[in-house]
């Protein structure tokens, strides 16, 4: 029954997906879009989530942009996995595009166990929005005050000194396995699968004694004096944290950041594309969007298609170093 | 007569549950099973298989001491009213055919069906009221949801339903 | 800041206009589906869990607990005019409320227990605002082991929710632990149980259960025989009380008001457990007890202040501790898990706002449900004379809803429809269903903070013992666990014919 019942979903998910690319038909690439057809935006988390807001809020500028409707469909599930695999089987005709966020969307298909549908290959970047780097913090009376100190102290007790994750293979993790393969330290992880306010709460709490989250997510601990950043996993220092200092300025090579843009199955015809990327552009860097995005916390870096591709391809070739190290053994 | 009617419903849900419990049994010794290959034990702790492994173990274990206290007559479980079979189907059956073809004829189409089935045709409520109701239970629930709620429900894949709203 | 501004604070949130409409619709559904056969608070609750998912944690809080105590109304309005309680906590109502109805007296019983309800849930919400600090204020010291060893407390009330058999209750809690462990694991980040299925990835979703295995169970139960009623609502005159129905009340509100917090507040104890004892109450010590049985008032202000009382007061264990003291309750901490809150200690210092929005919103609630119920008697009993077909295939279309709209996927509706055949096969067998949801919510909870804790502490176990909190609720479990051999857990008597256990 059970099997059946399987058998029968998967018929019928997939004869949907193909029932919507199919009924597109052909068009040339200067018509797109077509008038009155709708662009499907899928987004791979729930309504009202970060990501969903994002796509929510440029979505009256792309529709201006194109002159056609855009209509933003949650496809959440497996932390961003179905909606990914909907936007990368989807037909490359510029009808279908999707938010996607790092490091899921590089990390799900690099991890072999989640039998992903879809590969790196079969999306192509249209434009990146935000990056929000990852930092390190410590309690405000902790005996650490520099990040020199922090990791010489881990270096000389190897595995004793915990640090907070959102989970196993989530950005943190991996930001932790880089910084103790390129910095010689010792953390431990601990994975607060829930999610970053879980983590907080214990880092509060004293129950973990290093803190790794993104900027966004610190800004207020730190106004309110509750925890000390002592670096930043970027290139250039945050507009928000001024004062912190990057890893690189301390002489430490490590870059680690959540990341969110749009991307469209592999293969648009290139004057499709442009007109989406144009678009984007417009939408991403419309000002009263980026108001918007600010008063969420989130700082709007726009990086055009390319920009975002090698972008995507550092990532990858990043966390695929140190993919050993944050699986289970 | 009658005497002999019970007793062969009670000897009838005697077997039912035996069956329930080899299906429990079954269900606990195929996670115990597969658990292990999860692996049991890591280096931080109880591995990805151990809860379910020992859930599978007791599971198994509590359909066996069930089984032995049903044969003792210990807490005899009262099987509830018989099912009215006929009843079942046609509701499990509808509602699979609804959930089947939700994605492709779309929500206000295949929900129309659905409650025209149940009421029209199994309640033999009249055609006129049946659709009236099925008509509010269909469009009307998928635009309150779609327009008031804000809340998206299945449109048909298919285009030439699709051109027209459903 | 001391508890009163904090409070104030949440009513000022809670008096937003949208907060407000979220609390008013909440009682109007909440009341429907007490009212409606055939669907229970838990599956009434799990169903709306989607339509929720959509609004801000506060809004979709504030109106799912609208609901939990809304059903608690319903189920009144049914025993009182029909004699069939809607709903296991009112059964009790009915001896005295039917009467009264004979007696074309149901108007004054309706308002009395309105009346009764809104006192026993103010007064009880009233005693959470008491509780919540103190307890709310050790949220920081709650780290995973302690979180862990709260959760085995949690789970430990199985023994308590156990109704005939033992061996039943506990097959029941490991097919809800095992159901629990489908997805991701915490642990490895191995896919578990997902038989090669995308969708299973993120584990089963839990409304699509707990909407198959209680609603669409009942419906397909369904058996098919029971006559059509005929109901009368009362005129608007007949709904004033008398003074002398008053003063018989009042001190029936009191007792009521005691006995139902009390009992809210020990976990395992269902809402039909306070408004029998309640009713007993009354039976001795009420001055008009000879009357009882005969349309009685106290019969009706007893046990509906009881089990409103009982309602609200069991909200305290799940929003300071997080346990879920029963099956609804459960339900409802599955919503906060949804909504990305974790109810407990650490609920107050993560979400401070948030939490006493709610508690604010709970007084508000009551006293929408008075105003709200009494004159709408009316059009409740309107639902009641729509044959049964219908309402079966409205609800049965709404179920479709719900568990479509989870993550707008077909998936979840077969997973609801397979769930339900499991639970007519489990109500079959006579295998309970509460320590199923209750297990189903803290299955997850309980392996990730052990995870946590063993990654604290290096994969020791030590760290279990070295905590002192820790240790107090282990041993806390324990207790519980072993009660039955004491014999303190709950009278066999009671336990009979609660569908809620």
């Amino acid at each position: 029954m059970k099997k059946l019942i399987s058998a029968l979903t998967v018929g019928a998910l997939s004869l949907a997906a193909t029932g919507c690319s199919s009924a597109s038909g052909t068009q040339s690439a200067d018509s797109f879009p077509e008038n009155g057809k709708s662009i499907e935006l899928v987004v791979a988390f729930s309504p009202g989530g970060p990501v969903d807001t994002a796509a929510r809020l440029i979505q009256p500028v792309l529709e201006k942009e194109l002159g056609t409707n855009v209509e933003v469909v949650n496809k959440p599930g497996a932390g961003g996995q179905i909606g990914y695999t909907a936007i990368a089987n989807a037909k490359p005709d510029g009808y279908t595009i999707g938010s996607v966020g790092s490091p899921s969307i590089v990390v799900i298909p690099l991890d072999e166990s989640r039998g992903a549908a879809f590969s790196r290959e079969d999306l192509q970047p249209l434009a990146r929005q935000v990056v929000d780097p990852l930092v390190i913090a410590v309690q405000p009376d902790s005996p650490y005050s520099t990040l020199k100190d922090l990791l010489e102290a881990s270096k000389a007790k190897p595995g004793e000194i915990n640090a907070t994750t959102t989970g196993q293979m989530g950005g943190e993790h991996f930001a932790i396995a880089q910084i103790n393969e390129s910095t010689g330290a010792a953390f431990s992880p601990v994975h607060f699968s829930e999610g970053a306010s879980q983590a907080s709460t214990a880092f509060l709490g004293k129950h973990v004694g290093v803190l790794v989250g993104n900027v966004s997510e610190v800004v207020d601990l730190t106004k309110q004096g509750k925890a000390k950043v002592l670096g930043i996993m970027d290139s250039k220092r945050s507009d928000i944290l001024p004062e912190v200092p990057t890893f690189s300025e301390q002489g430490y090579e490590v870059i680690s950041a959540t990341a969110r843009g749009y991307a469209a199955p592999a293969g648009l015809p290139d004057a499709v594309a442009k007109k989406l990327e144009d678009a984007m552009q417009a939408a991403i860097e419309n000002e009263e969007v980026i108001e918007k995005m600010d008063n969420l916390g989130l700082t709007t870096s726009f990086q055009n298609s390319q920009e975002y591709g090698e972008f995507w391809a550092k990532q990858e070739e990043d966390y695929k170093a140190v993919l050993p190290l944050v699986q289970a053994k | 007569m009658e005497g002999e009617s019970t007793e062969r419903s009670s000897v009838s849900g005697r077997r039912s549950i035996a069956a329930g419990q080899a299906v429990i049994a079954m269900v606990g010794l195929y996670s115990l099973v597969a658990s292990i290959e999860l692996g049991l034990w890591s280096a931080m702790g109880p591995g990805a298989g151990f809860f379910p492994a020992v859930l599978g173990a007791v599971l198994a274990l509590l359909a066996f001491v069930w089984f032995v206290q049903e044969r003792a007559g210990i807490h005899r479980s009262e099987s509830g009213d018989p099912l009215d079979h006929a009843h079942v189907w046609a509701v499990v059956i509808s509602l699979l055919v609804l959930a089947a073809a939700l994605p492709f004829l779309g929500f206000q189409l295949v929900v129309f069906a659905f409650l025209m089935y149940h009421l029209g045709l199994r309640a033999g409520i009249g055609w006129i009221k049946s659709a009236v109701i099925s008509l509010g239970g269909s469009v009307g629930v998928f635009y309150l949801f779609t327009s008031v709620l804000h809340v998206s429900l299945p449109v048909s894949s298919l285009l030439p339903l699709n051109m027209i709203g459903l | 800041m001391g508890v009163v501004n904090e409070l104030i604070l949440g009513f000022a949130e809670a008096m937003t206009w949208q907060n407000l409409l979220f609390a008013f619709v909440g009682c109007l559904l909440g009341t429907v589906i007490g009212v409606l056969p055939g669907i229970g608070p838990v599956a009434g609750i799990a169903l709306l869990i989607p339509l929720t998912l959509n609004l801000d944690p506060a809004g979709s809080i504030i109106m799912l607990c609208a609901i939990f105590y809304g059903t608690t109304y319903g189920g009144t309005i049914t025993s009182v005019l029909l004699n069939t309680p809607g709903e296991a906590a009112s059964a009790i109502t009915a001896i005295d409320g039917y009467q009264m109805t004979k007696m074309g007296r149901a108007g004054v019983a309706l308002t009395i227990a309105a009346f009764g309800s809104f006192i026993g849930g103010s007064i009880a919400t009233v005693g959470l605002v008491l509780a919540a600090k103190p307890l709310g204020s050790l949220g920081l010291l709650i780290g995973p082991p302690e979180f862990f060893a709260l959760v085995v407390v949690g789970i430990s009330l199985l023994v308590a929710l156990a109704g005939r058999s033992m061996v039943r209750a506990l097959i029941s809690g490991a097919l809800g632990l095992l159901i629990s462990m489908v997805g991701i694991d915490p642990v490895m980040g191995a896919p578990r149980f997902t038989f090669s299925m995308e969708r299973l990835l993120d584990g089963v979703s839990f409304v699509a259960v707990i909407v198959g295995v209680f609603g669409l169970s009942e419906i397909l139960s369904y058996r098919p025989g029971k006559k059509p009623v005929s109901v009368h609502a009362p005129g608007f005159r007949s709904l004033l009380p008398t003074r002398q129905d008053w003063k018989r009340s009042t001190p029936s509100f009191a007792r009521g008001t005691g006995i139902g917090f009390a009992m809210g507040l020990i976990p395992g104890m269902t809402g039909s457990v306070s408004s029998l004892l309640s009713y007993g109450a009354e039976k001795k010590f009420s001055k008009h007890r000879a009357e009882l049985g005969h349309g009685a008032i106290e019969g009706v202000a007893g046990p509906e202040t009881a089990n409103n009382a009982h309602a609200n007061g069991a909200l305290i264990p799940l929003f300071t501790l997080g346990i879920p003291a029963s099956p609804t309750i459960a339900v409802l901490m599955g919503a906060f898990l949804q909504q990305g809150l974790t109810p407990g200690p650490t609920l107050f210092a993560e979400h401070g706002t948030l939490a006493w929005t709610i508690i604010a919103s709970l007084f508000i609630g009551n006293v929408l449900l008075l105003v709200l119920n009494v004159p709408l008697v009316g059009l409740w009993t309107s639902i009641l004379r729509v044959p049964y077909p219908i309402l079966a295939g409205l609800i049965l279309m709404f179920m479709v809803v719900g568990a479509y709209t989870i993550n707008f996927s077909v998936f979840d509706v077969f997973v609801m429809i397979i769930f339900g055949l499991v639970g007519v096969g489990l109500r079959h067998l006579d295998i309970p269903l509460a320590p199923m949801v209750l297990t189903l919510v803290l299955g997850p909870l309980m392996e990730r903070s052990l995870r946590e804790s063993l990654d604290i502490s290096h994969g020791s176990f030590i760290i279990f013992a070295e905590r002192p909190i820790t240790m107090v609720l282990l041993v806390l479990a324990l207790l519980i666990i072993v009660s039955p051999l004491l014999k303190l857990r709950k009278p066999a008597a009671l336990a009979v014919d609660d569908p809620e256990s």
